[in-house]
C-alpha cells in the first residue's frame, strides 16, 4: 500500500494556530485527526516541538486515546457493533458480510483510503440492533442487502472491480 | 501554616501540611512496600502497594500520593489493607514471565522482595505473561518488558532528571509499555544511555548489558567517577574483586543524585580490560620485562637523582595528571620540587585549558570557589558559552535542562546547534573565536541601558572607568559582522539579561580557544559589572573536563604555581612553601607539557616522569612526540594500561584506577569528595600514591608516609584552601557552607580589577584550507579516550564519530550522508565519514575527538599548544576532499 503522501503546509498551519495554547495539545490533535484522517506518525516531532513536549509525550496521548489513529485511515470508517444487543440480533452476520464486501479485516482499510473498518462496543443504540456508524451517522436494523446499498451509496465500486483491481496488484 | 498531628500505626506524629502519608511514616522510621515511589521523582501513584487504610474513615488510599490530614489515623498493616496488598502482588506475579528465576536483578528485584515479605508464593491465579520481545542490541541496556510493572519509574527518571525524553508510556491496558518513539531500537531514539532509567526500575525489566556476569554482585562499595569534572557519586558492584556493575549512589546531597551518564555507568568495563598492567618492567637489552617493585623503584630513583647531579635539575621534568588524586598530585608535585628541585611540573589538564582557572583565582585571591551546581536552578538567567555540556560533562546538562524547563532563561552561545539550544531561550550561532566580542558587545548594550551594579562595582572592583570607556568604543555592527549574528538577535539578548543576575557556564569552547584568556576575561568582567559574582545564585561555572582537572592545579602540579593556587612569582607564598618543606624553590616557572616536548627534542631535557597521562595519544603531531620522547635518556611511565607512551619508556610502573585505591578529587563544584578503595589493584600494581611515597623513601627523602592520611594530614595543614575539612568518608571535604563558600563575607580582601575591553583580529579568508573544523567531543568518550576506547561497550556501540557538514557545503561538494571524506589540514589529514548536519552553518564542520585513536588530534600542530593561556586548538583550518 502507498504511504499516504502528507500535506504539509496545511499540517503545519494546523499547528502553529495551537503552539501557543496552554493546553493546545488535545485540540491540537483532534484537529490534525479530523483534517487528515489520522495523525501522520512524522508529524509528531514537528508537534512535540511546537507545543514544547517530548516527542515521546506526543506519542503516548495519541496511543492513549482511541479517537487519534497513527495509521491513515479511509474517507469512512464503518464501526460495527459488537454489543450483546446487536450479537443476539445477528451482528456478526453483518461483520462478516461488511469483511467481505470490503474485503478488509478488522482495523484495515482499503488501499485506495476509501473505506476503514473497525468494530466497537455498544454503540448506544440498542433499540435499533444491529448497529453500525459510518463516521457520524447511525445505520440501525441492519440486513444483507441493507449494508450493501449503504456501502454502494458511499461510493464503493462493484465488488467484482474492486477485485479486478486487486488481482492486478498481486 | 501549622502543623498536623495524625496517628500511624498508633503513633501521634507531627508534620507540616503537603506531607506524604508516606514520607511521614517513613520519617519515623515505618517502611512501607512500595514500586513506584523513589524520593527524587514526582509521585505517582500507579502501583498501589504503598496503601493504608483511616481507621476512622474505613478510607483505604495509597500514602504515596495523599497528603497527611488532621487527625488521621493511618494503618499501615491493617489485614484489610495486607489483603488488598497481597491480591496486587499476586495479580503483577501472574503477569510476569518464567524467566524471572534467571533474572539478572536477581535478589535486588524489589518485586520479588516484597512478594517474598508478604509470603507469596503461589499466586494462584492463571498465568498471563505479557511477552515482549526481548531488546538487547545495543551494547548497554537491556530491555525485557514482559518484567515490566508499569510503575513509571523509567519515565519519569528520564523526564524528570534527565529530561531526555526518550520514553512515555506509549498504548493503553494490557499492551500499554514504556517506549520509545514509533516503538523503535533504543539506539533509534533520542536515549543518550545514561543508565538512570536502569537504576530506577525495581525491576528485571530493565538492565545493564553484562557479559562478564550477570547477576546481584557479591558487595557494593562507594566511589566517585573517575571520568569527567562533575565527579559523580557511584555505588560499585563487586564479583571476585571486579567491577560488573556501577549505579549511581544512594547518599543524598551527591552532585548527580540518582543520575549518571553513559561513561559513569557503562563505560567502566574498561577496569577489566586486558591491557592491565600488572607488574614494573625494566628495559633490558631493548624489552621491556618484569621485575620487583625494589629493583624498579631503585632503578628509577638512581637514575633521577643521576640525571640531576649530571645535568642539573631542570633536565628532569615531571608530567602529573588530572585524573590523579589530590594527595598523588601534591606528593608528585613535592617529589618534583622538593628532590629533584625542579619546577618543570604539569598535568595532563594542560591540553583542557587548565590554566585559564587560574584566572579567577588570580583576581578573587581564591575566594571564589564553591559553586553548587543545584543552585543553577534558583538562577535569574544561565548564559552557556563555548559548552556542549550534554556531552562533554552529561549530568551538568541535566541541571541546565531541568532549570529551562522550570522556566528560567537559558541562553545558548555556540556555532553549533548544540542539543541544549533545543532548551534554550535564545540561541546565538556565534562564530567560532568570536565570543569575547559577543560578551562585549552584551556589555555595552548593559550598560548603556545602566544595568550595571554600582554598588557591587565601587565596593568590590577597581578599574570600572577604564572598560566603559572601553565599551563605548565598541562598534556593534562590525560585532555583528564578525561574530554573524544579527544587531537585533544581541539587543534582544540584552534586554532579556537587563536587570538580572547572570551565571556563566564556560566550557572548552572558550578554554581552548585563540582568545580564551581574553573571552574568560570578557566574561568576567561582565559578572562583575552586573554584581553577579557575589551573587549566591549566579557566578561563573567552569566546566571542567576532566575529574580532577581543579584538584591537580590545586595540589601545585604546574609549572607557574603552588600548592593552593599561588603563584611561583608570589615571594610570600614561596617562602611560606620553603618553610613547610624546608628547601629553596625557584621563583621561575618550569615547563609546560608542550615545551617539554619541545625542549626534549632539543636536547635539553633528559628525563621525564610521566603519571597517569599518555602524551602520544593526547598531544598532536605523535610523530614529533614520540622522537622527542626517544631522544630522553629516561622516561618513566607510571599508568594503568600498557599505553602508547608506555611502549616505548624505559621503566613503566603500575598504578592503580581510582576505584583501585583511596584520595580525593576536587570536582568543578570546588567540591573535594574522598573515596577509598572498592577493590585491591589487579596483580602487583600498586595505588599511586604508595609508589611516589616508595620512591620518595628510595631517594633518600625523609619524611615517611606511611597512609593516605600522612599526606592528607600534610595538605589540610598547608593548602588553606583545603583546610576545612567537612569530615571524612564521603562527605565532601570542604562544605558548601563554608566560608569559601562566600564571596568576600566581610567586604574584605584586594579589589578586583577589570580587565581592559579587546577586540578579536580580523578573520583572513584562506583559499587553501576554506573551512573552519571544530573539534569537540562526543559523551561516549572522555579526553583522548584512552580508557573509554578500551571499554568493551563502547567499542561494541556503533558510533564511529562522524565528521559533521553542514547541507550546504554537503552540496557544494556532493557529499551524502555516509560518504568518506579526507578533512586536511596544514599539519595532517583525517580520514572518516560523514553526516549532513542541519544546525551547521556552511564553512563549519565539526570533528569528533578521541575516535581512532584520537586521530583528529593530527589536525592540528604543537606548536599552537605551546603558550600555556591561549592554546587555540579548539577550531582550524581545513579542506574536504571526498574519497
Ligand atoms: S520498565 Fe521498569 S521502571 Fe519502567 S515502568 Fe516498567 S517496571 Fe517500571
Ligand atoms: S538511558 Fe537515560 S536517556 Fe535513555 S531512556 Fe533511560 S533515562 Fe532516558
Ligand atoms: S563521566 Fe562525569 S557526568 Fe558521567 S558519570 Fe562520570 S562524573 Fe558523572
Ligand atoms: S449492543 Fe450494539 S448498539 Fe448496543
Ligand atoms: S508507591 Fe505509592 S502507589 Fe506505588
Amino acid at each position: 500500500m502507498e504511504p499516504k503522501e502528507v500535506d504539509w503546509g496545511k499540517l503545519t498551519s494546523i499547528i502553529d494556530k495551537y503552539s501557543n495554547e496552554k493546553w493546545g495539545l488535545i485540540p491540537l490533535l483532534q484537529d490534525i485527526q479530523e483534517t487528515f484522517g489520522y495523525i501522520p506518525p512524522e508529524s509528531i516531532n514537528l508537534i512535540a516541538n511546537a507545543m514544547k513536549l517530548f516527542p515521546t509525550e506526543v506519542q503516548g496521548v495519541i496511543s492513549f486515546y482511541a479517537g487519534f489513529s497513527l495509521k491513515p485511515k479511509g474517507k469512512y470508517v464503518l464501526r460495527i457493533c459488537r454489543g450483546t444487543a446487536c450479537h443476539v440480533k445477528g451482528g456478526r452476520s453483518i461483520l462478516r458480510l461488511a469483511k467481505r464486501e470490503l474485503a478488509l479485516d478488522e482495523g484495515e482499510t482499503t488501499s485506495d483510503y476509501q473505506f476503514t473498518l473497525e468494530t466497537t462496543a455498544c454503540l448506544g443504540a440498542c433499540a435499533l440492533a444491529p448497529a453500525m456508524m459510518v463516521n457520524r451517522a447511525y445505520f440501525g436494523k441492519l440486513s444483507p442487502p441493507k449494508i450493501t446499498n449503504i456501502l454502494v451509496e458511499y461510493g464503493k465500486e462493484k465488488k467484482e472491480k474492486l477485485k479486478d483491481v486487486r488481482d492486478e496488484e498481486d | 501554616m501549622e502543623d498536623i498531628t495524625l496517628s500511624i500505626n498508633g503513633r501521634n506524629i507531627t508534620c507540616p501540611p503537603g506531607t506524604s502519608i508516606l514520607d511521614a511514616a517513613e520519617q519515623h522510621g515505618i517502611e512501607l512496600p512500595k514500586l513506584c515511589y523513589h524520593r527524587d521523582l514526582k509521585p505517582f501513584g500507579a502501583c498501589r502497594l504503598c496503601l493504608v487504610e483511616d481507621e476512622k474513615t474505613g478510607r483505604i488510599m495509597a500514602s504515596c500520593v495523599t497528603p497527611v490530614a488532621q487527625d488521621m489515623s493511618i494503618l499501615t498493616e491493617s489485614p484489610r489493607v495486607n489483603k488488598h496488598r497481597r491480591n496486587i502482588v499476586r495479580l503483577m506475579i501472574a503477569e510476569h514471565p518464567e524467566s524471572c528465576i534467571f533474572c539478572s536483578k536477581g535478589n535486588r528485584c524489589q518485586l520479588r522482595q516484597i512478594a517474598a515479605k508478604l509470603g507469596i508464593g503461589e499466586t494462584n491465579l492463571y498465568p498471563m505473561p505479557n511477552y515482549k520481545p526481548l531488546e538487547q542490541a545495543n551494547p548497554f541496556i537491556i530491555r525485557d518488558l514482559s518484567k515490566c510493572i508499569l510503575c513509571g519509574k523509567c519515565i519519569r527518571a528520564d523526564h524528570e532528571l534527565v529530561v531526555v525524553g526518550a520514553i512515555d508510556y506509549n498504548l493503553r491496558g494490557f499492551k500499554s509499555r514504556p517506549a520509545t518513539l514509533h516503538d523503535l531500537g533504543l539506539e533509534y531514539s533520542d536515549c543518550t544511555f545514561c543508565g538512570t532509567c536502569v537504576s530506577m526500575c525495581p525491576t528485571g525489566a530493565l538492565s545493564p548489558k553484562n557479559t562478564r556476569y550477570v547477576g546481584t554482585p557479591q558487595r557494593e562499595s562507594l566511589s566517585i567517577c573517575g571520568f569527567c569534572g562533575v565527579g559523580c557519586s557511584l555505588a560499585m558492584g563487586v564479583v571476585d574483586e571486579k567491577i560488573v556493575e556501577v549505579n549511581p549512589s544512594h547518599l543524598s546531597g551527591t552532585v548527580n543524585g540518582a543520575s549518571l551518564c553513559v561513561r559513569g555507568h557503562f563505560a567502566h568495563d574498561f577496569l577489566n580490560a586486558g591491557e592491565r598492567l600488572l607488574s614494573p618492567l625494566i628495559r633490558k637489552d631493548g624489552e621491556l620485562v618484569s621485575a620487583s617493585w625494589g629493583e624498579t623503584l631503585e632503578v628509577v630513583a638512581r637514575r633521577l637523582l643521576e640525571i640531576k647531579r649530571e645535568n642539573g635539575p631542570q633536565n628532569v621534568a615531571f608530567l602529573g595528571s588530572s585524573k590523579c588524586t589530590n594527595e598523588e598530585n601534591y606528593l608528585f608535585q613535592k617529589i618534583a620540587r622538593v628532590v629533584l628541585e625542579t619546577n618543570n611540573v604539569d598535568n595532563g589538564g594542560y591540553v583542557s585549558g587548565q590554566s585559564l582557572l587560574n584566572l579567577i583565582d588570580e583576581k578573587t585571591d581564591g575566594r571564589y570557589r564553591i559553586q553548587p551546581l543545584a543552585r543553577l536552578e534558583k538562577e535569574d538567567a544561565i548564559f552557556v558559552i563555548g559548552a556542549d555540556p550534554n556531552h562533554s560533562v552529561p549530568v551538568v546538562s541535566y541541571y541546565l535542562k531541568k532549570a529551562a524547563k522550570k522556566g528560567i532563561p537559558l541562553i545558548v552561545a555556540d556555532p553549533r546547534r548544540t542539543e541544549l539550544v533545543d532548551f534554550s531561550s535564545i540561541w546565538l550561532r556565534v562564530f567560532p573565536g568570536s565570543d569575547l566580542e559577543l560578551i562585549n558587545a552584551l556589555a555595552m548594550l548593559l550598560y548603556r541601558k545602566k544595568a550595571y551594579a554600582s554598588d557591587f562595582i565601587i565596593q568590590f572592583t577597581e578599574g570600572f572607568d577604564v572598560y566603559r570607556r572601553g565599551l563605548s568604543s565598541l562598534d556593534l555592527d562590525r560585532i555583528s559582522r564578525v561574530t554573524s549574528i544579527d544587531v537585533s538577535t544581541i539587543e534582544e539578548v540584552a534586554e532579556l539579561l537587563h536587570g538580572k543576575k547572570i551565571a556563566f557556564m564556560v566550557g572548552h569552547g572558550i578554554l581552548q580557544q585563540r582568545y580564551g584568556r581574553e573571552s574568560l576575561d570578557a566574561v568576567i568582567n561582565l559578572l562583575l559589572m552586573t554584581g553577579s559574582l557575589g551573587h549566591e545564585g549566579a557566578g561563573l561555572y567552569i566546566l571542567a573536563r576532566e575529574n580532577n582537572q581543579s584538584g591537580a592545579r590545586d595540589m601545585g602540579a604546574v609549572p607557574y604555581g603552588l600548592p593552593g593556587g599561588q603563584s611561583l612569582s608570589n615571594d610570600l607564598a614561596r617562602r611560606q612553601w620553603e618553610r613547610v618543606w624546608q628547601v629553596k624553590i625557584s621563583p621561575d616557572q618550569g615547563l609546560n607539557m608542550v615545551r617539554m616536548i619541545e625542549e626534549a627534542e632539543k636536547g635539553n631535557l633528559k628525563a621525564l616522569y610521566i603519571m597517569g597521562e599518555n602524551p602520544l595519544r593526547s598531544l598532536p603531531q605523535p610523530e614529533r612526540v614520540r622522537s622527542a620522547l626517544e631522544k630522553l635518556d629516561f622516561v618513566v611511565v607510571q599508568d594503568i594500561f600498557a599505553n602508547e607512551t608506555a611502549e616505548i619508556a624505559d621503566v613503566v610502573l603500575p598504578g592503580a584506577a581510582f576505584c583501585e585505591k583511596g584520595g580525593s578529587f576536587t570536582n568543578m563544584e570546588g567540591r573535594i569528595q574522598t573515596f577509598t578503595p572498592v577493590v585491591v589493584p589487579p596483580g602487583d600494581a600498586k595505588p599511586d600514591w604508595e609508589i611516589l611515597a616508595l620512591l620518595a623513601e628510595k631517594m633518600g627523602y625523609s619524611k615517611h608516609y606511611g597512609s593516605l592520611e600522612r599526606v592528607k594530614e600534610e595538605i589540610i595543614g598547608s593548602v588553606p584552601m583545603y583546610a576545612d575539612p567537612g569530615g571524612h568518608g564521603y562527605t565532601p571535604w570542604i562544605r558548601e557552607t563554608s566560608e569559601k563558600a562566600l564571596f568576600r563575607p566581610n567586604g574584605k580582601g584586594d579589589l578586583i580589577p577589570f580587565s581592559p575591553v579587546i577586540s578579536t583580529e580580523d578573520e583572513v579568508p584562506d583559499d587553501v584550507y576554506p573551512l573552519t573544523a571544530i573539534l569537540g567531543s562526543y559523551r561516549y568518550h572522555l579526553g583522548s579516550g584512552t580508557r573509554t576506547s578500551r571499554s568493551k561497550r563502547i567499542q561494541e556501540f556503533d558510533s564511529k564519530g562522524e565528521i559533521e557538514i553542514s547541507p550546504g557545503d554537503g552540496t557544494k561538494l556532493n557529499l551524502h550522508d555516509g560518504d568518506t571524506v579526507r578533512v586536511i589540514s596544514r599539519y595532517g589529514v583525517v580520514t572518516r565519514r560523514i553526516r549532513l548536519e542541519d544546525g551547521l552553518r556552511a564553512g563549519l564542520i565539526y570533528v569528533p575527538v578521541a575516535f581512532n585513536d584520537n586521530d583528529a588530534r593530527n589536525l592540528i600542530d604543537l606548536a599552537q599548544l605551546s603558550r600555556h593561556d591561549s592554546l587555540g586548538w579548539k577550531t582550524c583550518r581545513v579542506k574536504l576532499e571526498k574519497v
